[in-house]
């Protein structure tokens, strides 16, 4: 450009280099962190895909009354090694509901061992040379066969890989959360109301507001000592519960709610309050019917991450013991549970390489219900927002 | 002068922020059926001596009044007068109309219906309708009476806030710069509006327009920094002011 314009100016190369260079230096931390993300889904989904099949033998069962004294006489003894412990348990089960199959034979798919299933899935394994060669047999005449997973989604943990699953984990974490929700909201709520309607600005309100943020940051294992200290020492609740860990997570909730209710709240403008007590309105007219209406978006969103924030929650679980073995899910809040994150926990630490593919596909359920979660509290605000 | 009849009598009223001395010692007595105008630059304490006559200003925690309203023989800062039936009597208009975001109905009917002063059903639509028509709105709302109060321009909103404001039988109305935030044709309007409604109700508003005062104002108060300077017939302020300051600001020197 010619020097003597007036839009001459040198240093605008040098400017406009500089502003393009942020832009790109944002993109790439962008592009990083997506990266991650990727990775850990990918990862995920591959170690879980797995988990979605499991090997299934056909094998001949003969029901009798031999077998319902000793179930390893269900089956030809050659074949007991490469079946599932745990499934030809339930076999003198299956007899005694249905008495008309006493003292028949019939042809069916047995669950296989965890191993077998290593086998067919290409992975590790540790089968015995005579087992390996009766399953290759097996396999040829088209008697092994992988089907499609219900047991994982249809039971609960098991000592055995092959007939564990994550339902009785699922069911504990939505009585546990069901309790935090229960307790948290209200109190949550009502705090942040009078809060932010009714206490006069004054050194107390200041102090509490700055222990209020400091609670939400707090390690999460200090809330499952203080979990075990009142609710199991003190109240003697029983232990392991989603009852007690439910208001445990609750406590932990509670600041967050508290926080993210009181920003509702503040982000509500002050002129609908002076609209409102101009025409001679009390306070609670004023709040309930249009302080919170307008705040309520913005209520649930905050309650829904303080909601995600408890599911995924272990620590403090461990603490009052909700990392037991819970084969069967419970039926009421009183009953010894376990819940997704601590359940994942557990797998993760078991040697058998079977518990693996668990894990991931655990946490690819644990994700989509977190994920469910955080579409419904986007819904809701959609669906709530007053427009302007 | 005496044939106006006195419907609010301050005595000595005093206002502080905090430390702050916002108003100094007034006394001021306004008409009934009158519209007064109080103007002055910005800072000088007329919108704060406004929220005096509705008890607004019980809302923040820092101030403190000391000194008496009387409105109708009863001082409305006496111990057994309670604020919220002070607002009832004595409505407010704001400078930034402010809706509910609720329905056009909602928005009239919600006040008088918790004030038990219609119930339910035709009657409240009566009410809803007169107030509305009193506000010289009907004739654009009476077929969107379900569709949000927000989504009115902001003149109909000023004037939604007016027909909200009267749907309680207030006996005096204060506005707060209610054209300020409008445009010359909706300011118009609500000139038009306010010599219509001093008929019924006393009127005090707030203004930064001089021409406004001068166009509807019966009376017109001058503040400066915290004290009434001047207090008048809006002619005699505008053509004849007794005080240099009023004349200096009037005529464009400060403020």
């Amino acid at each position: 450009m010619d020097k003597n314009s007036i839009f001459y100016d040198p240093s605008l190369k040098r400017r406009h280099f500089k502003s393009k260079l942020f832009k790109y230096f944002t993109l790439s931390s962008l592009v990083v962190s997506l990266l991650f993300l990727g990775i850990f889904l990918l990862d995920m989904v591959l170690k879980g895909s797995s988990a979605v099949q499991q090997t299934y033998i056909q094998v001949e069962v003969s029901y009798n009354q031999e077998s319902i004294d000793n179930y390893r006489s269900i089956v030809d003894k050659k074949y007991l090694n490469l079946l599932s412990r745990a499934a030809l348990r339930e076999v003198p089960e299956q007899m005694q509901a249905n008495p008309s199959l006493m003292n028949t034979k019939e042809v069916v798919w047995i669950l296989a061992d965890d191993q077998v299933d290593m086998y067919m899935k290409k992975y590790y394994y540790k089968i015995g040379e005579k087992d390996l060669s009766t399953l290759e047999e097996l396999q040829k005449n088209g008697m092994v066969d992988k089907k499609f997973n219900t047991i994982f989604f249809t039971h609960g943990d098991s000592k055995t890989p092959e007939y564990s699953g994550i339902l009785s984990a699922f069911i504990g974490t939505i009585l546990t959360l069901a309790v935090t929700m229960l307790v948290a909201f209200p109190i949550g709520v009502a705090t942040a109301v009078y809060l932010e309607e009714f206490s006069k600005q004054n050194w107390w309100s200041e102090f509490l507001e700055i222990n209020i943020n400091n609670l939400a940051a707090i390690p999460s294992i200090l809330f499952g000592l203080l979990g075990l200290a009142i609710y199991i020492n003190l109240f003697g609740l029983p232990r392991s519960s989603a009852l007690v860990g439910g208001l445990t997570l609750a406590l932990m909730t509670l600041p967050i709610i508290v926080v993210s209710s009181r920003a509702a709240l503040r982000s509500v403008p002050a002129s609908i309050r002076q609209a409102g007590y101009a025409l001679g309105l009390t306070k609670v007219q004023v709040v309930k019917d249009h302080v919170i209406p307008l705040a309520f978006p913005g209520i649930m969103t905050g309650n829904i991450i303080g909601l995600a924030h408890a599911m995924g929650e272990t620590a403090p679980l461990i603490i009052v013991g909700m990392i037991a073995f819970i084969p069967d899910s419970p039926s009421s809040v009183m009953e010894a549970a376990t819940v997704m994150p601590a359940q994942l926990f557990t797998w993760a630490g078991m040697p058998e390489r079977a518990y693996i593919e668990r894990t991931a596909a655990g946490i690819l359920v644990l994700l989509s219900v977190l994920i469910s979660l955080n579409s419904l509290a986007v819904y809701l605000r959609k669906k709530f927002e007053v427009k302007w | 002068m005496a044939k106006n009849k006195v419907k609010i009598e301050v005595k000595d009223l005093n206002l502080w922020y905090g430390d702050k001395h916002a108003l100094h010692g007034l006394n001021i007595e306004l008409y009934k059926n009158k519209i007064t105008a109080l103007i002055g630059p910005s800072g000088c304490g007329k919108s704060t001596f406004l929220r005096c006559l509705n008890r607004m200003n019980d809302l923040i925690t820092s101030v403190r009044v000391e000194g008496e309203v009387v409105i109708d023989g009863k001082n409305i800062y006496d111990k057994d007068v309670d604020e919220v039936s002070v607002r009832k009597r004595i409505g407010m208009v704001f400078q930034q109309p402010n809706p509910f975001p609720k329905s056009i109905y909602e928005n009239v009917a919600y006040a008088p219906l918790k004030h038990g002063i219609v119930k339910k059903g035709s009657s409240c639509d009566e009410l809803v309708e007169q107030s509305l028509r009193s506000a010289g709105i009907w004739n654009e709302v009476k077929d969107i009476l379900k569709e949000p109060g927000t989504g009115l321009s902001g003149g109909q909103q000023q004037r939604l806030c007016i027909a909200r404001t009267i749907a309680v039988k207030p006996d005096v109305i204060l506005m707060d710069e209610p054209t300020s935030a409008l445009d010359p044709i909706s300011t118009e309007k609500i000139e038009a509006l306010m010599l219509e409604l001093k008929k019924e109700y006393t009127i005090i508003t707030v203004t930064h327009n001089m021409q406004q005062a001068a166009r509807i104002a019966d009376m017109t108060a001058f503040f400066h920094l915290g004290d009434l300077i001047e207090y008048d017939e809006t002619e005699k302020i505008f053509i004849n002011p007794a005080q240099k300051k009023t004349e200096d600001y009037i005529t464009g020197r400060f403020g």
